[in-house]
């Protein structure tokens, strides 16, 4: 019987070969950093012969630029952790083109720890150096961009507000005068839309804040009580719409250290959701309490259940549900509601039952 | 925000005489850490990092003050007055050697000596100046950092990893050595390589040591002599260490010329 294989004098893999021919350039460097051997492959690679390597500095290796970051940075790094590993240079070619490369190296010390040799291999990385070259125009793009949104919905935000509050003066003005009674019915919508208006500013500025950085800013006050200012909210939505209902529970017996006007906002956007959403022929509940440690809040209205992949999305700005309604904002008062939530150091969440949907805010009394 | 720990200010040494050492463009003041222990027994030794090096509070890093050196000396005598120091022999590495200068020209009642290591006070090529850089190169720089985050971020983070062999620097690299913000570097690169102090250098008043490395092509023995020629109580020291960072490939030189100057 033969065996393949039987016959042929045994392969023993050739070190000298493997090291000029190796997939890969090798570099060996002399305390002072210049190279005293380098492999066939890297000579192949830049076009320059071994004895022109030879004698030669790894940066003059480099372009200009290339080499000021080596010295400033690399080679400091070398020296004070005895290696660097996946280092990004640019080798320049006897042609004078640039041959992107991963460089590894590490510095062989002797017994008394005196530098021996600094010895580094490089990889061949022309793709993958393009390829991660194209993620970061790809991230900058899209970072400029992300500011130029923030600017814009900025300005426009803030550009809003006069001729609404122009369009408000205007609206008190023919209220002091006497109108027909058509004329009031048509006053009080716009009353209820210049609301909104103003509401829908206030969350696109919020959100512009929170977007760039800055968060949502609070003012604490923990001496004045927090109750009227959620009567005052329900009131008010109440008001905007008489066909609906707001049952109200709230039992505060502690000081709640939070933004009052950001809480009542909190309140207001939940309140506007569950009224939106909610059974129209269903009362909207609030349920307020201080349990000692903390402050819960739950806003709940009767109606579909929220399907789980929806619920995820819920909190991300310019979300909007599947219902489609000229009653829809932008879809930005949760995200700004959980945002004020987050502020607090507190949490906003979203239950979906059978046939109710409640949303419960928690946040730490002290 | 306390002076001490914007810019991570560590003191040591049991001496009187405060020897305060500050960093180049790259790194922190680990740079300084085969150098700065040999001075503890007999000086007062002041270490600290650059704003937005390092452990700097890079929130106190204000791109306006700090898009000229001055900003960066205006810094050092902060701190120097914060601790109430005088007769300060201060050692600047590449950028720091000017920071120095320029520190001790706005407060020279501090200063007693400056030692400048690889010191430039002009990184691009003027008529009748050589920087040893053309404004193309250093545009290239320049350019190469803005558009190409990975020399900065992406390249470096696999470098700054812990070491099993020496494990007592895992921590420090790990934490902050060489890494930097990518914007702040860049800015810093910026003020650094497009810098013009050489009209600075005849008011300096103190005493100045400058050291001279072999082959550093970024401040070459020209540019070494040019300032020895324009600080006016100054002498020049050629060191055998090649490269920009004799504090880390050759510290015993370094260490020498401190002692026999100081």
């Amino acid at each position: 019987m033969i065996h393949p294989g039987e016959g042929r004098a045994e392969q023993v893999e050739d070190l000298n070969d493997l090291y000029e021919n190796a997939p890969c350039g090798y570099l060996s460097l002399n305390p002072q950093g210049l190279i005293v051997k380098s492999n066939a492959t890297l000579s192949s690679w830049l076009g320059f012969p071994t004895d022109q390597l030879v004698g030669k500095r790894l940066r003059d290796l480099l372009n200009v630029a290339g080499s000021i970051f080596y010295e400033t940075h690399f080679a400091p790094l070398l020296r004070m952790q005895g290696f660097f590993n996946e280092v990004a240079l640019d080798l320049v070619t006897a042609d004078g083109g640039l041959l992107p490369v991963l460089a590894n190296a590490v510095e062989k010390r002797d017994a008394v720890g005196a530098l021996v040799f600094t010895r580094v291999t490089l990889f061949q990385a022309t793709k993958r150096r393009r390829y991660e070259r194209e993620l970061v125009d790809a991230q900058e793009a899209e970072r400029k961009l992300g500011k130029l949104r923030d600017q814009f919905i900025a300005v426009l935000g803030h550009d809003l507000r006069n001729p609404v509050a122009a369009l408000n003066a205007g609206v008190q003005m023919l209220l002091k005068e006497p109108q027909s009674e058509r004329s009031l019915h048509v006053i009080g919508l716009m009353q209820g839309s210049l609301a909104r208006v103003s509401e829908l500013i206030d969350n696109v500025m919020d959100l512009a804040r929170s977007q760039s950085g800055g968060g949502i800013r609070l003012s604490r006050d923990a001496s004045a009580p927090l109750g009227p200012v959620l009567h005052q909210v329900i009131e008010e939505l109440e008001a905007a719409h008489p066909q609906r209902s707001i049952e109200a529970e709230i039992n505060l017996t502690e000081p709640v250290d939070c933004d009052r006007r950001r809480i009542a906002q909190l309140v207001s956007n939940l309140l506007s959701n569950a009224i939106t959403h909610g059974a129209s022929d269903r009362p909207v509940r609030l349920h307020a309490e201080t349990t000692g440690k903390e402050l819960v809040l739950a806003i709940a209205n009767h109606g579909e259940p929220i399907p789980e992949e929806v619920r995820s999305h819920l909190f991300q700005p310019f979300f909007r549900g599947s219902t489609s309604s000229s009653q829809q904002g932008l879809g930005l008062g949760l995200h700004i509601a959980s945002e004020i939530a987050r502020a607090h150091a507190g949490s906003l969440g979203v239950q979906s039952l059978e046939d109710e949907v409640r949303f419960t805010f928690r946040m730490p009394l002290a | 925000m306390s002076v001490l720990s914007r810019n991570n200010v560590k003191l040591g040494g049991a001496g009187q005489q405060p020897m305060m050492f500050a960093h180049g463009f790259g790194c922190d003041q680990n740079m300084w850490r085969f150098v700065a222990p040999a001075f503890e027994a007999d000086y007062r030794v002041v270490l600290f990092d650059h704003v937005g090096a390092g452990r700097s509070d890079l929130s106190a890093y204000d791109p306006q003050k700090y898009a000229s050196l001055q900003g960066y000396a205006d810094d050092v005598v902060e701190i120097c007055l914060e601790l109430g120091l005088s007769k300060v022999i201060f050692v600047g590495h590449s950028v720091s050697a000017m920071i120095g200068a320029l520190a001790s020209i706005k407060a020279p009642e501090l200063f007693e000596s400056l030692v400048m290591v690889g010191p430039s006070p002009r990184y691009i090529d003027d008529t009748g100046y050589t920087g040893g850089f053309t404004a193309d190169q250093i545009d290239e720089l320049l350019h190469s950092l803005a558009d190409n985050h990975m020399g900065w971020s992406a390249a470096m983070a696999p470098a700054i990893m812990g070491n099993a062999d020496r494990p007592e620097l895992a921590d420090e690299l790990t934490d902050s050595f060489c890494r930097t913000d990518p914007d702040i570097a860049k800015a810093f690169a910026r003020v650094t390589f497009t810098s013009d102090n050489r009209a600075d250098l005849h008011r300096v008043t103190a005493r100045a040591l400058i050291l001279q490395c072999s082959n550093d092509i970024i401040a070459s023995e020209q540019v070494g002599e040019y300032v020895q020629a324009h600080v006016p109580d100054s002498k020049l020291v050629y060191l055998e260490a090649s490269g920009h960072c004799p504090n880390l490939s050759a510290p015993d030189e370094v260490i020498a010329a401190i002692r026999d100057f100081a």
